[in-house]
């Protein structure tokens, strides 16, 4: 492929609960973090592609470019969509037709401004037929539980092991979030915890299986190839974009027990970076519950349909920082993941690709994954809506 | 605020569920979708309207719902899950209602989990007083519980009959009890109203009656709790039921709501029989409900005193010549401005008149009009096999048939007001209804309604043979409504919860 989108410089907030702040400040903060990395000012950023999922909504802000230009005296083609992916997508397409060299890529979301209506504002976007029959964010997923549950015939012992690994899933998430001084929950949690909120909420998950509401902004400074090279020699190259959609409504698609989106994303991505799924070591999924994480691990492929929450189970007895599958080593979600992360929608994904480019330029501190080969391939997963949408980036360290 | 234009498109599609089939790949869609994803262009115009309203479902999974979105908090904790209709051609989702759900209830999903389920009309969240009402079928029970599954059959008339009478009748008594000494009464379940019973009645009758809905030329709704003081039952009845012919998202019926206390259904009887006879009125059938969540101030407050009696439900009528379980011999009416019993505009709660609701309001009517009716027809109380009162209580309605001269067999039969509370608007309709749900053919009924304000109507119907063989298609009798295992008792509190709605 030519002219590959390459990030030289990345950038975000903590992640959590900024109720003294405005949105825009906090896109600041992520966007002057960004610039400083790799020394690019204001007047190289030839556009910007922003992100928000529902700030029009939360905040009552309608034309979110306009806001950005008076903070940043931009007059650049700015342009708005939904997830950070989606953001970056358009940037990608930008950069490889040759249309710009520096753009800047940022995604934002402030949901504690609304905390007390979001979890209706998220249904009836993500799912309005859903939504009138008296869904709630959480049911999907629970559903998904149950009809993954039925599907793979999971019985009796097994029922346990299944509900342990995705408490698993949780712990290993906050245990990456204490290395993580930009994560929402930077604190150790037990699978007993996790047990215990489901009892005590009498439900098949409880509050410790979903991300939070959080509040929040990430950048990247997407470059042309041959540009990147004037800010740095380390340069992270986007291989592999691909992204794919699905029903609204989820009780309306073909198959419960899995993302569509997702199997679809990854494999066009994969083809595109002219790479083995085993290339990658480091996955940074969106786990909006730890169900997601388990379903994405067999979407993506990593691990074959009902089966990851036997490799989770069995790489979580004794954590080393890793699952294994069939052998194999696989990162996931090095950051703490949106459970521990936090979870502000438009800016999530930026908080993944964040973390994938840290650890490819091994400047991942305290939570630098060790590996036996080097490590040279990443990817994310981002999800829009309930995997309405989907989105997978696979991302290189050096050119091929 | 809500938007009326999306409220209109969302209660369109989802009070009846619609959807549409491919005539060619059979793939099927809960939208009304003028082609097919699957097939293309060549599929336009091959796309057959489909409904889910009559069907039955089966609840493939199921969580449950204990912290609902904002909207939902006056459900409490519910099961919410995917409901497949056809053999899993379409899918949709559902909460299950009927149902006092515990926040911290263990749930064993698997137990209702492939079991059947029927679509309900309910009202679907709460908004604010001001709104439009939002509603929607979404909302099922387990076909195996209190309301069972019952296809809908259009069956062609056999026979017309000279005189007009009743061609088929429903009743709906919500599932929900409250038990006060012998007294046990109906209570609808949060999601449910005026409205709702409405529909459920109609729908019923048209079960019973096996009437083609299109041929229903005019629908009358009688209530006192229409919770809109502007804004038609009737309209919403002849929209869910597809009443007469459907052009378009336009149903070809005329509808009417009606106000008369408790006689605002059985007034319009002999409106509906004229109707029905008048040859240039091309209408072939008319339908007529009463339907009532019977209204009553909390007891300490002026007016308790109806809190001991009121109920919830309705009952539907369908009139016309052919195929008649019961013909109308004669009506006589009766009305005087007497102020018993009232409700001001904007009021929350009726006021009545104390004992002045007695002899000068509901005895000296109810005779009056009985009275006249036996005269004009020159029956004596041996002619007449039962006897149907409105009944407020089970006082009134016992002491004029005792004073009229009838015996028990002649008025128990009738008599609900102790298992169902009064229905206001439903009361004496469905007295009428425990009479033909176990009349023989040829039998006389005289049924005699009162409604507060003040006035009474006597009709007089004589039954036919083919009361019998339409029985056969109703499950939910009077009797099995009154008398179902699975009915729930409340206490006092979540009556009145209940009661009071979303």
């Amino acid at each position: 492929m030519q002219n590959r989108p390459a990030i030289v410089a990345v950038g975000r907030t903590k992640f959590g609960e900024h109720y003294e702040k405005e949105p825009e400040k906090l896109i600041e903060e992520a966007w002057l973090k960004a610039s400083k990395d790799a020394d690019v000012e204001r007047k190289n950023l030839e556009a910007c592609y922003l992100s928000d999922y529902f700030l029009p909504i939360t905040n009552k802000l309608g034309l979110e470019e306009g806001f950005l230009s008076e903070l940043t005296e931009l007059h650049v083609p700015m342009e708005v969509t939904r997830s950070f992916s989606s953001a970056l997508s358009n940037a990608c397409n930008a950069i490889q037709a040759g249309k710009y060299n520096i753009v800047l890529v940022g995604g934002i979301e402030k949901m504690t401004d609304r905390w007390d209506k979001i979890r209706d504002d998220l249904m009836l976007l993500e799912d309005p037929w859903s939504y009138y029959a008296g869904c709630t964010p959480e049911a999907n997923h629970e559903l998904m539980l149950r009809a993954y549950i039925k599907k793979h015939g999971i019985k009796g012992e097994n029922i346990e092991k299944l509900n342990t690994a995705l408490a698993q899933v949780s712990v290993k998430n906050h245990l990456h979030a204490m290395k993580n001084e930009h994560a929402q929950y930077q604190r150790k949690i037990t699978v007993e915890q996790v047990l215990n909120a489901r009892k005590e909420a009498h439900k098949p998950l409880g509050i410790y299986d979903y991300a939070p509401i959080s509040d929040g902004a990430a950048t990247l400074i997407l470059t042309s190839e041959d540009v990147a090279k004037k800010f740095t020699d380390k340069a992270v190259y986007i291989l592999g974009a691909s992204s794919a959609t699905d029903y609204l409504t989820f009780p309306a698609r073909n198959n419960m027990t899995h993302f569509l989106v997702a199997e679809i994303a990854m494999k066009n991505a994969l083809k595109m970076a002219g790479i083995n799924l085993w290339d990658m070591q480091i996955v940074e999924l969106y786990d909006q519950s730890t169900v997601m994480e388990m379903i994405s691990l067999e979407d993506l492929g990593f691990c074959e349909s009902g089966k990851a929450w036997r490799s989770i189970y069995e790489s979580c007895k004794d954590y080393k920082g890793y699952y294994e599958i069939d052998g194999k080593k696989l990162f996931v979600n090095m950051n703490g993941g949106l459970k521990a992360d936090g979870n502000p929608l438009g800016a999530t994904g930026g908080a993944q690709v964040f973390e994938v480019f840290r650890q490819l330029r091994d400047e991942a501190g305290e939570r630098q994954v060790k590996s036996d080969k080097e490590l040279r391939y990443g990817c994310i997963l981002e999800l829009e809506g309930f995997g309405t949408k989907g989105y997978v980036y696979i991302f290189g360290r050096n050119k091929k | 605020m809500s938007s009326e234009p999306i409220e209109r498109r969302v209660s369109y599609l989802g009070d009846r569920l619609m959807g549409r089939r491919c005539r060619i790949c059979g793939k099927e869609y809960f939208e009304v979708k003028d082609y097919c994803g699957n097939c293309g262009r060549k599929s336009f115009g091959k796309m057959a309207d489909i409904d889910l309203f009559y069907e039955k479902g089966k609840l493939e999974i199921c969580t449950l719902v204990n912290e609902p979105t904002n909207k939902f908090t006056k459900f409490g904790s519910y099961i919410y899950g995917i409901v497949s209709f056809h053999d899993s051609k379409i899918h949709v989702p559902g909460r299950l209602t009927d149902r006092l759900t515990k926040c911290d209830e263990e749930i064993d999903f698997s137990a209702f989990e492939g079991k059947e389920v029927v679509p309900r009309f309910r009202r679907r969240y709460s908004v604010d007083r001001g709104d439009v009402i939002p509603t929607i079928s979404l909302a099922f029970t387990l076909a195996e519980e209190y309301y069972p599954h019952q296809k809908y059959a259009i069956i062609k008339p056999s026979k017309e009959y000279d005189t007009p009478g009743i061609v088929g009748y429903g009743v709906y008594i919500s599932r929900f009890r409250i038990k006060e000494g012998n007294i046990e009464r109906s209570v609808p379940f949060i999601d449910e109203d005026a409205i709702t019973a409405a529909v459920e009645a109609g729908k019923l009758a048209l079960i019973h009656s096996g009437v083609d809905g299109s041929l229903v030329g005019k629908v009358y709704v009688g209530s006192e709790s229409n919770p809109y003081a502007v804004k038609p039952i009737a309209s919403k009845v002849a929209q869910v039921l597809k009443l007469g012919e459907s052009d378009e998202d336009v149903q070809g019926v005329d509808a009417i709501d009606t106000e008369f206390a408790c006689k605002a259904a059985t007034s319009m009887f002999k409106d509906a029989a004229s109707l029905v006879s008048y040859p240039k009125s091309n209408i072939q059938y008319a339908m007529i409900i009463g339907a009532d969540n019977s209204q009553a101030a909390p007891r300490d407050c002026p007016g308790g005193e109806l809190d001991l009696f009121v109920g919830f439900g309705g009952c539907a009528y369908i009139f016309g010549k052919h195929d008649v379980i019961a013909e109308i011999e004669g009506w006589y009416s009766c009305t005087s401005d007497t102020p018993d019993f009232w409700r001001r505009d904007g009021e929350p709660y009726p006021m009545h008149g104390g004992r002045f609701t007695g002899d000068p309001a509901y005895f000296k009517h109810v005779r009056k009009s009985a009275g006249k009716l036996m005269e004009r027809l020159n029956l004596q109380v041996g002619d007449i096999n039962y006897f149907v009162a409105h009944q407020p209580n089970v006082q009134f309605p016992v002491k004029i048939a005792k004073e009229l001269g009838f015996k028990e067999e002649q008025y128990l039969p009738s008599l609900q007001v102790a298992k169902f509370g009064n229905t206001y608007s439903g009361s004496s309709p469905v007295g009428l209804a425990a009479v033909l749900d176990v009349a023989k053919p040829d039998e006389r009924i005289l049924v005699v309604s009162y409604g507060s304000g003040a006035g009474s109507d006597a009709y007089s119907l004589v039954t036919t043979s083919q009361i019998l063989n339409k029985r056969e298609r109703q499950k939910l009798t009077v009797k099995y409504q009154s008398e179902n295992p699975f009915l729930e008792y409340v206490d006092y509190t979540t009556y009145r919860r209940l009661k009071l709605g979303m």
